[in-house]
């Protein structure tokens, strides 16, 4: 009795995958038994097919049946039954299916392979001290990295498919007992619910798990570093990692996240909190002041120290512009310096220093167009800015904001803007999680790790903002 | 129901308390009572503190229930709409007055003009914005710049401290001068009120009561010590110095080489008036909200900046009217909302607490 026409199967399935060019099939024969294999070859290890399937088979002398290809012939590989309406879902997994004339089971082998990077150090997140592994594009490295850090059973993967054309393989990953089932509950209903047709990195599905999906603020934690994912997962947030991407999103993410810096745990807590209060104090300076040196020249030049007031003056005096479009134009001199010096190939970075400090910069000042005081302290703003990269997005677009407030308003409208801001942020929460916490509310057991860091050892709970379901770490 | 905590409910207090009396209340004072506004100040306080048992005794008896429904269950809704429009009132020009105050500090000393375009634009939005995202939100906020105001009102103390002062002379004014000083200057208290509007909204748990007593005592001391080193330093001249709180900065010899040391006072008053504008708005909204039911919280704020803004301009420029203007009739609203509301409240209390009494007695 014949199951499946073998030949027929496999040019209706050709057929269905629109013959792609790297669409491939071989036939194996053997007395009246025939076997279909079909696959693709751009994603799958041909090495592996040839030594583990083929020639498996070439040297069985018995007659061939399912049981025998799953636990005796093909048994070094991982092979699985599958049903046949998911024959092309398997093959644009990577998989080998084999279908036969003589059962009409569907056998799939998981052979995937395609060029993936070595995890290496991420760009994004150097270290001084402290591992300098990261994750790559690929998932299953990806959850390596991860199950290498995590040895528990309670460690949960949870595979879901995105995007109605690229299929992508997102994983939620958290340890069970640890992290709250509500936040858990949440977020596999907004990945479920994801309506898009594909996902192309872990960016596109961000604004889908947001609470505020048009807010200017970053609502949910990324890294490209294991050991910081696990960390936080031991904490009690979930992990979400999107196959073909090397940023793992984690939830709920308030703002203290980025105050950290995994740097920070692999030295003394006495220095981890010294630089913790240089980055506050950075992200303070890069925030407003622009907008203060602006609210004090313009409206309240009489708090000024007489040494400094007559600087200012002198080196002001004859500018074509006005301080309020001076600061603006020096802060968007460096910000398109800064979009340049990105996207410009690294042999040109060079040119651009050059012409940027130099030319726009000194000429500028010696040409009368900026005056000195106005380039050092945008230019304090912008440095001061990187001392929390992660953050510089959003502090970017407030620095203008606070360039127009204490240009227009003076100091009344720099303080108001502050408090607004504040407000603003304290009225959400990143997955029942207070943004501001640990500062507002205050919680006194999670500013051990907030600006001044205790030793690791004193933080025995879990931080209580997470709502983890079991507290204690021990 | 998003509540706040018994530490948000803490600053809020703290806020309260300061809310009209660290700028031009000592120098109104010392004009009636000369040093003895210390004792003025501390009767007014004592007569305030006298509330927060009776706040809490509410609490426990009505753990989450609003004061609207209180007093309309017990007086009626007419009885309690006319008490919330009083109160409505109340905070409105607790609010407006703190804003003035302030208007006319920032105008002397830092931006040396009128300004009040500006100061309509910075403050209304801000203030606009805490009270339509509720009271968790701005309470959080004022949580997180607690330690930054606190933190800038001592530094103003302590500074005060290196310049020569010396011990007032009490006892200078007669019995008449006290109890009109009193009656001047109560519409400036009354700030436990505010926690009878949002009892409903605040969650304490068993034991965290004395928490409550801990910052409003805190709280008092620093006014109190404020108002000391106030008319220790300026003695007689002190009604000719209408900020307090910066004025104590002033003439510090010893730190002149720092620079101008007002600007902690700016900014610690800069955020401390946001902070009392934020919450007696939110207050008057809250009000207005049950006054009106069927109007929601945008409308009364749309209210609120319309009766602002008017009503400012109505002051612009009269300064002095309106300061006097405000010690000649706020007091009879302040003595009604201060003292005999909570009155009111007690003697529900007294009556629910014979009632179950009663109850118990012929269930025994």
């Amino acid at each position: 009795m014949s199951y499946f026409n073998v030949k027929d199967k496999i040019e209706e399935i050709k057929s269905t995958l629109n013959s792609s060019v790297d669409f491939s099939s071989r036939l194996y024969k053997k007395d009246n038994q025939i076997l279909g294999f079909i696959f693709l070859k751009s994603i799958i290890d041909q090495t592996l097919f040839s030594s583990a399937v083929y020639f498996p088979l070439q040297m069985y002398n018995s007659k061939i049946t399912i049981e025998g290809l799953k636990n005796d012939i093909l048994k070094c590989v991982d092979i699985k039954e599958i049903k046949e309406k998911d024959i092309i879902k398997e093959i644009l997994d990577g998989k080998l299916i084999i279908v036969t004339n003589f059962s009409k089971k569907i056998l799939s082998i998981d052979l995937l392979k395609f060029p993936t990077r070595i995890p290496s150090e991420p760009p994004t997140s150097p270290v001084i001290q402290g591992p300098r592994e990261g994750f790559v594009e690929d998932l299953q490295t990806n959850i390596t990295l991860l199950r290498r850090r995590i040895k528990t059973k309670e460690l949960v993967m949870e595979v879901l498919r995105v995007g109605s054309q690229t299929q992508t393989k997102v994983c939620i990953t958290y340890i069970k007992g640890i992290a709250n089932k509500k936040i858990v509950k949440e977020v596999k209903e907004k990945i479920k619910n994801i309506k898009i047709d594909g996902i192309l990195d872990s960016y596109n599905i961000l604004t889908y798990l947001e609470n505020r999906p048009g807010s200017l603020f970053k609502q949910i934690g990324n890294t490209e570093k294991p050991d910081i994912v696990t960390s936080k997962m031991l904490e009690g947030k979930v992990a979400i990692i999107v196959d073909n991407s090397p940023i793992v999103l984690t939830v709920p993410f308030i703002f203290i996240e980025d105050l950290q810096n995994s740097n920070d745990y692999y030295t003394n807590h006495h220095y981890s909190s010294f630089v913790r209060v240089i980055r506050l104090l950075g992200l303070l300076i890069a925030l407003i002041s622009p907008g203060f040196y602006l609210a004090l020249q313009l409206y309240h030049y009489n708090i000024l120290p007489l040494n400094f007031l007559i600087t200012i003056a002198d080196t002001t005096q004859g500018l074509p512009f006005t301080p309020f479009l001076e600061i603006l134009f020096i802060f968007l001199l460096f910000q398109i310096l800064y979009e340049v010096s990105l996207r410009l190939p690294s042999y040109l970075g060079l040119a651009t220093s050059v012409v940027g400090a130099l030319i726009l910069g000194d000429t500028g000042v010696k040409a009368g167009l900026i005056s000195p005081p106005g380039v050092i302290i945008v230019a304090l703003s912008k440095i001061a800015l990187y001392t929390i990269p992660e953050q510089a997005p959003q502090i970017t677009v407030l620095q203008l904001i606070f360039i127009i407030l204490g240009g227009s308003l003076g100091l009344i409208g720099l303080i108001s803007g502050l408090v607004y801001i504040i407000n603003y942020l304290n009225n959400f929460d990143s997955f029942k999680t207070p943004y501001l916490a640990p500062y507002s509310p205050r919680i006194p057991q999670d500013l051990k790790d907030a600006t001044f860091m205790e030793p690791v050892y004193s933080m025995r709970q879990r931080p209580k903002a997470f709502s983890p379901e079991k507290k204690e770490r021990l | 129901m998003k509540k706040i905590s018994i530490r948000q409910c803490g600053v809020i207090i703290v806020m309260c308390i300061f809310a009209n009396k660290i700028l031009l209340m000592p120098s109104l004072m010392y004009q009636q009572t000369s040093a003895d506004s210390i004792f003025v100040l501390l009767t007014l306080f004592l007569l305030d503190f006298a509330m927060l048992p009776i706040f809490i005794k509410l609490k426990e008896n009505y753990p989450n229930k609003k004061l609207y429904d209180i007093l309309r269950d017990k007086l009626g809704k007419v009885v309690t709409k006319i008490i919330y429009f009083a109160m409505l009132c109340f905070f409105f020009f607790k609010c407006l007055l703190v804003f003035s105050v302030t208007y006319v500090y920032f105008k002397q000393q830092i931006y040396q003009d009128e300004f009040i375009f500006l100061a309509l634009i910075a403050f209304l939005p801000v203030i606009n914005h805490a009270t339509i995202s509720g009271i968790r939100a701005f309470s959080r906020t004022i949580e997180l710049f607690f330690g930054v105001v606190i933190a800038g009102f001592v530094v103003c103390l302590a500074i005060s401290l290196f310049t020569p002062i010396s011990t007032p002379y009490f006892f200078v004014s007669s019995a008449k001068d006290f109890f009109l000083s009193l009656y001047n200057h109560v519409f400036a208290f009354g700030d436990f009120i505010i926690l009878f509007l949002i009892m409903d909204r605040i969650e304490i748990k068993k034991g965290q009561t004395k928490k409550l007593f801990f910052f409003a005592l805190f709280a008092i001391i620093l006014v109190v010590s404020l108002f000391y080193l106030f008319y220790a330093k300026y003695q007689i001249t002190a009604f000719m110095h209408n900020n307090a709180l910066a004025d104590l900065l002033v003439f510090s010899v010893q730190f002149n080489a720092i620079g101008r040391l007002d600007i902690i006072a700016m900014l610690t008053i800069m955020f401390i008036t946001l902070f009392q504008m934020e919450i007696f708005s939110y207050a008057f909204c809250d009000c207005f909200v049950n006054i009106f039911p069927l109007l929601n919280k945008n409308y009364s704020v749309v209210i609120f900046d319309i009766l602002f803004c008017i009503l400012y301009y109505v002051f612009i420029g009269r300064y002095e009217t309106m300061v006097t203007s405000a010690l000649y009739w706020l007091p009879y609203l302040a003595i009604a909302i201060n003292y005999i509301l909570p009155i009111i409240l007690l003697v529900i209390l007294i009556i629910r607490r014979q009632k179950i009494e009663k109850k118990d007695k012929n269930f025994i």
